[in-house]
């Protein structure tokens, strides 16, 4: 009866002290690292950068009595209608020719650019010498305003001028383009 | 003659540094990353080619409906300038002078806010998550231009922290309108920086994304 005890591990009956088994201190830590890893590629998607970008905007201090002349045929102006619609149209002996109608399309208003650029720069020898006048009329919104910008970047137009709608203007769009009398 | 038995190597690997690595990466993303701050309404940005980068600056917001916000760098910044407020523009806003330590608390917490001053005292009796949900937008128009005594508070705030910073590092002003806000209220908002001598601002885009670059295609 006595020898199934003996055979019973654990408890040694051999005089001795119960010893524990010695366990190795070593954990396996793949678990932990899986876990760790997970936690950084969630955070990482997630978060989203939230560095924003900006643009310059300088505008003039105000020089009412500072007024220069400048030749029109320097001079486009560009407004800004409601659904993203760009007008232009340029001055010939200080009358308003009929406005013509673009989009932001690179095809748009950016070739109307470029092209007044070039005429600029074969009349007065430096495209730029080319002003651009942007004006925002009745329901513009400021995604334009900001497109643009751009634009002007993208042509390098140095000289260029936010100002407010004359009434004419305002009527000429409403008309259609055509210049309402003068 | 036996082969020469290339001893069995057990094929786990210590895992520590590992665990260490990728813990310390964790802490430190943690750690780095800012929240982003709490905004009554969400903004969406037009896009722009711009690269500019912008760090610390008074921050106009303006939502699609055209209603303004402002949002100051920190907290330390914010109580500052309310000091100048009221040191300023005292006469003006009489009700913000006498703010309890709690609404003073608030305020500081108060990343963005849109309200008429006068409702600021009553507001911030509240929580200050509350303040931040007030969508009433700053008013600006030429009567009761108070976006414009802020904005000018919070310059005066920057120039009573950094007294002898350099004019590059004064503190910028940038405006950050929604792509669908009409023209005119970003326009009065130039406007009310023009009348207070700010001339040079930024005004805050993204990066053109691919869909933009997208659509200039077609």
């Amino acid at each position: 009866m006595a020898e199934i005890d003996t055979s019973g591990g654990g408890g040694g009956k051999h005089g001795g002290k119960v010893r524990a088994k010695k366990l190795s201190t070593r954990v396996d830590l793949t678990p932990l690292v899986d876990l760790a890893f997970l936690l950084i590629s969630f955070f990482m998607l997630t978060t989203t950068l939230n560095k924003p970008k900006a643009m310059d905007l300088n505008m003039p201090k105000h020089m009412d009595d500072d007024k220069q002349d400048v030749k029109e045929s320097r001079v486009i102006n560009i407004l800004l209608g409601k659904d993203d619609i760009v007008w232009y149209y340029e001055t010939e002996q200080g009358m308003m020719k009929d406005m013509k109608q673009t989009t932001f399309a690179p095809d748009g208003i950016r070739a109307v650019i470029l092209r007044k650029q070039k005429r600029v720069e074969k009349e007065h020898g430096d495209k730029e010498k080319t002003i651009v006048l942007i004006k925002t009329a009745e329901g513009a919104k400021y995604n334009d305003m900001v497109d643009i910008l751009d634009e002007m970047d993208i042509t390098q137009t140095k000289i260029y001028a936010i100002q407010d709608i004359v009434p004419i203007e305002q009527e000429t769009i409403d008309n259609g383009g055509k210049v309402v009398a003068q | 003659m036996p082969k020469v038995k290339i001893p069995r190597k057990s094929t786990s690997v210590d895992m520590t540094a590992m665990c260490d690595v990728s813990f310390l990466l964790l802490t430190f993303f943690i750690l780095t990353s800012k929240f982003r701050p709490t905004e009554p309404v969400a903004i969406d940005v037009p896009n722009s080619r711009s690269q500019i980068t912008v760090t610390d600056a008074i921050k106009i917001s303006v939502d699609k409906d055209g209603k303004a916000y402002i949002n100051y760098p920190s907290a330390a910044f914010r109580e500052q300038v309310l000091v100048q407020m009221n040191k300023v523009y005292g006469t003006k806003y009489p009700y913000l002078a006498n703010l309890s330590p709690k609404q003073l608390s608030n305020f500081k917490q108060v990343e963005t806010f849109g309200c008429d001053a006068r409702a600021l005292p009553d507001l911030l009796n509240k929580k200050a998550e509350d303040v931040s949900k007030v969508t009433t937008g700053i008013p600006m128009d030429s009567l009761d231009n108070q976006l414009g005594d802020w904005v000018q508070a919070g310059r005066y705030a920057d120039h009573a922290m950094h007294p002898d910073a350099k004019a590059k590092d004064v503190i910028r002003i940038a405006i950050k309108g929604d792509k669908q806000s009409d023209v005119k209220a970003i326009k009065q908002v130039i406007k009310t920086l023009t009348d207070k001598d700010i001339h040079t601002f930024n005004l805050i885009t993204t990066l053109a994304g691919s869909s933009q670059s997208a659509q200039n295609q077609q």
